[in-house]
């Protein structure tokens, strides 16, 4: 813009003696109209505008925050509803009764062995009604005390051992509620917390927390893998927004509030997050008006004076 | 020169042979040259890209940037190196001077990237160098249709990268053709965490299975009964299906699927840019790049026959339509010039035939123009010129001028035959007449040539715009030259009669001769009158002047419109192209717009590097003579009150070409850029802000801005050493599971024929995609051990640059500013000043003054030293052939005289001062200088035959009429179809053409009436001496 004149000036002058006098520049035509701002910081949108750019506005007030922590988890059998069946004595099967699956009452002779001390045959029964969950023996192989023949199981109803990680120990505590989801259209259930373990685990550094649940059609199969949903607190806040409604703006969470026909940022204290509301401790009052979504609109208008010549590249 | 008129004269045929020899190189070269639109102003670089998929800006620095620059550094004709560093892309600009060979530069270029290669970190990247182009270089933008609504964006987009991009680029004179738009196929591999867990693997076994199951080899051959085989193993997979079944680990013989643990989907590739149409539809489109120095119109017509044969190949539904071509504008603005031609040509014919009233002078006169313009061509060609606006203005331009020696040798043939003795042979009068005249047009013709200089000094985008011209006018002059003193010669004797009957030229001269004859005796009489005459003019220009505005050269219209948004920086893909689809569908209620399409961020690497917060919308319009408007500003209204105001969207109009060259130049538009440099982003922002704030008080300052140089928010993971030793895992382990998880990894290719589709290992969405879940991924360790991702390290969110811009390999910021009402050099002193005072900078950090001021500066010591030098030289060549200082002084008198009539003109049509204004100033320099000089010329003459001064000054003024008043009748009326086009690239050449039509005006006024009476003061003081300037006029040739 400057070069020409000095090129015109510079050709012209020196040749043609003219009074110092500087033409007027011609103003560059600014690109941009203006928009108009109701006051300092405040965006003004009219109704038409706000449902074009999907600005939606909300009011203030009570919310529940729901926090909850994911874990994974593996159904296990009720060890408390869990027979290991041993030989009395070392022997050699003679026959086996039950296969795995069978159901079996207390007392069902699972299989019988010929003693080795004795001679004599008797018969390895179930401790408990239930399912035969595991079967390590054959017919004619030699068995010894501490070989474990079966494992019968009551599975009417199962563990669910999750593993919690060091930071959601604070959070636990026994008797939460727990959800448990297994994917895949296997069935949900709803628990509670029953039992957290007093040491972690040394390898994974992970402690057990356990739920129990009913099992009574045999759809929670021991091995599952199983995520559960922990709800570690459910409290009633004054205030809480969507986090749709946050923005940021340079590092500090703003909402837009209703303010005189415009919008006003405000910046706001978070309280307690959840995943989908938060608790805001300050700078919104119950009651005002604010903008629940859209507020990038918003943000970006205020922001648009920057954005200037230096756009990037 | 008499030596050579005679040879001219006695060689008819050998002349006429070079006539034609040189005409027909002429034509030869004219078809030979690269059209475009306008000169090339791009300057000299060679680009080099750099994808690092997902790096932050700083990274993209660290890793990237810094190597590349560090390896061109002290490259032979290097001029400086300017980089950006932005989110995944690094873009280094090599600059090199202007003399430098493009394929040259590349080839340095290219071996030092060699080095770079190897300081770069493995898989971060490879620098490869942009196309071969210039910022004038895409010259045709298209998307695919797809009217059977049954194509897939992905699927699209492998139709245009897989066929239409290769048959595009089979086009002679297309250097590349890059595709945005819908998104690249992949293969998706989404695996689900916790199946990880449940099958206990890591995302690296997946990615290393996936690889390990996906390839063919060679195994040589074997030979059988006399006969080879050669031994393939295929094992690559080629579907879905086969992705699904490859097993990653096998427990107890029951193997786990891929299929178990991941989703796998045909989807498509992260994109930082896309496209949009009409408001409605995203599409997919390309853009063809054409070779450096090829010929835009030829490349273009190809290309649009290639379209044709593709679109017939393509899936039925499927159709290329082209949406934006620099063709259309090629050939306007060729045509403007060319139709100014034509006509300039038709009308200084005829202006030649009616003043000199028959047929046979006029027609050796006419021949000129089409010699001149041929030599000039044959010129371009030889100087690799390509035609354009400006130099084919440059003919247009000297159209007028180009006749003018052949007319004044014509005027002289003619007269001399007329009034000649009867004794002398024809030949004999011709070569009297030439030798007469062939000095003074010697003169006049180098006098034109050497005002021109000035233009070849000029620099920068105006040098690389107007020097075209320079050379094309200076070209054509030459031409005019040799026409006139070999051609025209041998010409005039072939052609020209002794006239019959006594007719002092046509009827209407005589009336208007009988006019003038008393006027000019007053004048002559009255010497102070004519004082008087001259500077009320003077002053009528000088009164003038002030109120011109001032601007740079206008804007070219290159008819197609562009609308460009700036949204925040922080924004994303999915909102950009919301809010860009919203003011698509604004705008197409306009009634001139037919259509829109609009490309956000980039696509292929090559072209553009822009951000996804930028996006440019081609406006589609009706024919011009459907608007409701007149003019394109007009138009740009009507459309910009259409699409009214955008929340948050900073929008201006530009234009294609435009755009991209002021994309390369990356100049700053302010008068005044204050670069800080220095190391730490941060410091910078602060040390930055400070010195706008100082800037800012300093008197005259004014529109200080500071570049946003951050705004992106950032999610950064802190990895916590401690914890990860805790662990006896490595800090590698994390980064590469988040590497793996939340960016993706390509874990091999799926090959369909030659198309090949990588394979893309990523966390299904749910478990990425927000802080809490990236904070859930775990990461496996020695044994069994899972970590969740938060235990190992600390995530925060915060804003980080948006992009890193260097130059020289130092990080800077630039403030910018302008300055009003004075004096930029004192402002530049007394703002350092204050910010050596009051800005406390750390060691390491300084400032630089830039900007356009730095330019101006430039600029005026060059003309400073320039347009001194050229008059001197214009002088001593006056001087030299009048052998009389004040002759000299009264010739140069008249460049005043002329550029009042210029200033006048422009301020009566409302026009600016401008770079072409200008030239046309220069130019009017010559043109009066040439009036000067012939009228003075012969006012010698006559007073060395002995006539007194002041008879002498009467007569020879009278004398000379015809030749003044025809010379500046042809230039004007060479310049009048430029001066009422309207066609595309007529907003430059207005200007200009204006300024020597208002200045012809006032110099022929002021030579024929001012020069006669004041030519008594600046004649030699004894008259008796003066050798009357021209050779063979002294030595006493009757005239008249």
């Amino acid at each position: 813009m400057k070069r020409i004149r000095t090129l015109v000036l510079a050709t012209a002058l020196a040749l043609f003696s003219l009074p110092a006098c500087s033409p007027e520049v011609v103003p560059e035509e600014h690109a941009d109209e203006h928009i108009e701002e109701g006051h300092e910081g405040a965006v003004v949108l009219s109704e038409a505008e706000r449902a074009e750019f999907g600005v939606e506005v909300g009011v203030a007030g009570p919310g529940l925050i729901a926090q909850t922590v994911e874990l994974p988890g593996e159904i296990r059998a009720n060890e408390d509803l869990l027979a290991h069946i041993v030989p009395r004595f070392p022997g050699i099967v003679k026959s086996v009764k039950k296969a795995v699956g069978d159901q079996v009452a207390n007392g069902d002779v699972l299989a019988t062995v010929e003693s080795s001390e004795s001679l004599s045959t008797y018969s390895v029964k179930s401790l408990l009604e239930g399912l035969v969950i595991a079967r390590h023996v054959s017919v004619g192989e030699a068995v010894t005390t501490e070989r474990e023949l079966f494992v019968v199981a009551d599975l009417s109803n199962v563990w669910v051992d999750f593993q919690a990680f060091q930071k959601h120990l604070p959070l636990l505590e026994v008797g939460q509620r727990i959800h448990i989801s297994a994917g895949h259209g296997l069935p949900e259930a709803e628990a509670l917390v029953s039992y957290i373990s007093p040491v972690v685990e040394e390898t994974t550094r992970t402690a057990t927390v356990r739920a129990v649940v009913e099992n009574t059609d045999g759809g929670w199969r021991p091995g599952l893998f199983v995520t559960g949903r922990v709800e570690v607190s459910g409290d009633e806040v004054p205030v809480a927004i969507p986090t749709t409604a946050i923005q940021t703006v340079g590092e500090v969470p703003v909402v837009f509030v209703s303010d005189e026909g415009g919008f006003e940022p405000r910046p706001i204290r978070i309280g307690r997050r959840g995943p989908h509301f938060v608790e805001v401790t300050n700078g919104l009052e119950p009651g005002e008006e604010f903008v629940s979504a859209g507020g990038f609109t918003l943000k970006a208008e205020l922001q648009r004076g920057e954005l200037g010549e230096g756009h990037g590249h | 020169m008499a030596t050579l008129l005679r040879f001219g004269l006695e060689n008819r045929l050998i002349v006429g042979a070079f006539a034609l020899l040189i005409a027909l190189a002429g034509i030869q070269s004219y078809r030979g040259l690269p059209v475009d639109a306008f000169p090339d102003v791009s300057p000299n670089l060679v680009q080099v890209f750099t994808t690092t998929e997902g790096l932050s800006p700083e990274d993209v620095e660290k890793y990237v940037t810094y190597p590349v620059e560090a390896a061109m550094n002290g490259l032979p004709g290097l001029e400086r190196i300017r980089s950006v560093s932005n989110f995944g892309l690094s873009v280094v600009n090599v600059y090199f001077q202007d003399e430098v060979d493009i394929y040259f530069a590349r080839q340095l270029v290219g071996e030092r990237l060699q080095e770079a290669r190897e300081q770069i970190p493995e898989g971060f990247g490879e620098p490869e160098m942009g196309p071969i182009s210039t910022g004038m270089g895409l010259v045709l933008f298209y998307y695919l249709e797809d009217s059977s609504k049954q194509y897939s964006l992905e699927e699209l987009r492998t139709i245009q990268d897989w066929i239409v991009k290769f048959q595009l680029q089979t086009v002679p004179g297309v250097t590349e053709v890059l595709g945005i738009g819908g998104s690249e196929k992949q293969f998706h591999v989404l695996i689900h965490p916790e199946n990880l867990l449940r099958y206990d693997l890591t995302v690296a076994e997946v990615i290393a299975r996936i690889r390990e199951n996906n390839l063919n080899v060679g195994a040589q051959y074997i030979e059988r009964n006399a006969e080879e085989y050669v031994v393939r193993s295929v094992g690559l997979a080629t579907n879905l299906e086969d992705l699904e079944h490859i097993v990653l680990k096998s427990e107890d013989g029951t193997p786990v699927f891929l299929s178990q643990v991941a989703d796998i989907e045909i989807g498509g590739a992260l994109r930082r840019g896309l496209q949009t149409r009409n408001g409605t539809e995203e599409v997919v489109a390309g853009m063809v790049i054409k070779l450096f120095g090829t010929n835009s119109s030829t490349v273009i017509e190809r290309v649009e026959e290639k379209i044709q044969t593709i679109n017939a190949a393509l899936p039925p539904g499927v159709q290329i339509v082209p949406y934006y071509e620099q063709k259309t504008l090629v050939e306007a603005s060729v045509s403007t010039v060319q139709s100014a031609l034509v006509q300039g040509i038709a009308l200084v014919s005829l202006v030649i035939v009616i003043f000199l009233g028959a047929l046979r002078p006029s027609v050796v006169v006419a021949l000129s123009i089409p010699f001149s313009v041929l030599f000039a061509t044959f010129g371009m060609g030889q100087l690799g010129m390509s035609a354009n606006l400006m130099s084919l203005g440059g003919l247009a331009i000297a159209i007028g001028m180009m006749v003018d020696g052949t007319i004044v040798l014509v005027e002289n043939v003619d007269r001399l035959l007329r009034e000649g003795s009867e004794s002398m042979t024809r030949k004999e009068v011709v070569l009297q007449a030439c030798s007469e005249v062939a000095r003074p047009i010697a003169f006049a013709i180098s006098i034109i040539i050497i005002v021109f200089l000035p233009l070849f000094t000029l620099e920068g985008v105006e040098g690389k715009t107007f020097r075209p011209l320079a050379y094309t006018v200076a070209l054509a002059m030459a031409g005019s030259l040799i026409f006139a003193l070999v051609i025209a010669p041998m010409l005039s004797m072939s052609v020209m009669r002794r006239p019959k009957g006594e007719s002092d030229g046509p009827r209407w001269l005589q009336l208007i001769l009988r006019g003038y004859r008393p006027l000019v005796a007053t004048f002559v009489r009255h010497r102070v009158m004519a004082l008087g005459v001259a500077g009320a003019l003077l002053a009528l220009g000088a009164s003038a002047f002030p109120f011109l505005g001032s601007e740079f050269t206008p804007r070219l219209q290159e008819g197609t419109l562009v609308l460009r948004l700036t949204m925040p920086p922080s924004i994303s893909l999915t909102e950009s192209k919301r809010v860009t689809m919203l003011v698509e569908r604004r705008m197409m209620k306009v009634e001139e717009v037919t259509g829109v399409v609009t490309r956000i961020g980039r696509g292929e690497v090559g072209a553009h590097a822009d951000p996804v917060n930028s996006a440019e919308m081609y406006i589609l319009l009706t024919p011009r003579d459907t608007w409701s408007v007149n003019s394109q500003e007009e138009l740009e209204e009507v459309i910009r009150d259409g699409v009214g105001r955008v929340p948050g969207v900073l929008t201006n109009f530009t234009q294609p070409i435009a755009m991209t060259v002021d994309e390369l130049l990356e100049g700053v538009r302010a008068e005044l850029a204050i670069k800080l440099y220095g190391d730490d982003l941060d410091e910078l922002a602060e040390k930055a802000q400070e010195v706008a704030q100082v800037v800012g008080r300093v008197r005259g300052a004014a529109d200080v801005q500071v570049d946003q140089v951050s705004g992106t928010p950032q999610l950064v993971l802190r990895v916590n050493r401690h914890a990860v030793a805790r662990y006896g895992m490595n800090v590698e382990d994390v980064q590469k599971t988040v590497r793996a998880a939340v960016g993706g990894e390509v874990a091999g290719q799926i090959f369909e024929g030659v198309r090949r589709f990588d394979i893309f290992v990523r966390f299904a969405p749910e478990y990425r995609s927000t802080p809490e879940a990236i904070g859930n991924i775990l990461v496996a360790g020695p044994g069994d051990i899972r970590v969740p991702l938060s235990e190992l390290a600390d995530i925060e969110e915060l804003i980080g640059p948006r992009q890193i811009t260097r130059e020289d390999t130092q990080r800077f910021i630039t403030i910018q500013c302008n300055v009003l009402d004075r004096d930029i050099g004192s402002f530049v002193e007394e703002a350092q000043a204050a910010i050596d005072a009051t800005v406390e900078l750390p060691a390491g950090y300084f400032v630089t003054w830039g900007g356009q001021f730095r330019l101006q500066q430039e600029a005026n010591r060059r003309l400073a030293v320039v347009v001194p030098i050229t008059l001197l030289v214009i002088f001593v060549l006056l001087f030299s052939s009048f052998n009389s200082l004040r002759n000299a002084g009264l010739i140069i008198l008249n460049i005043p005289l002329a550029l009042v009539g210029g200033i006048v003109a422009l301020w009566v049509s409302g026009q600016n001062l401008s770079v072409p204004a200008s030239v046309g100033f220069i130019a009017l320099f010559g043109i009066a200088l040439e009036n000067g000089m012939v009228l003075v010329t012969y006012l010698n003459q006559l007073v060395a035959e002995g006539k007194p001064i002041d008879e002498a000054s009467v007569d020879g003024a009278c004398l000379r009429l015809r030749p003044v008043l025809m010379t500046a009748a042809t230039t004007a009326l060479g310049l009048l179809p430029l001066l009422f086009s309207s066609g595309t690239g007529s907003e430059v050449q207005r200007p200009l053409a204006t300024v020597v039509v208002g200045g012809l005006v006032s110099s022929t006024v002021l030579t024929l009436l001012v020069v006669p009476a004041l030519y008594k003061w600046f004649s030699a003081p004894d008259s008796g001496t003066v050798k009357g300037g021209v050779g063979p006029a002294a030595s006493g040739a009757p005239i008249g």
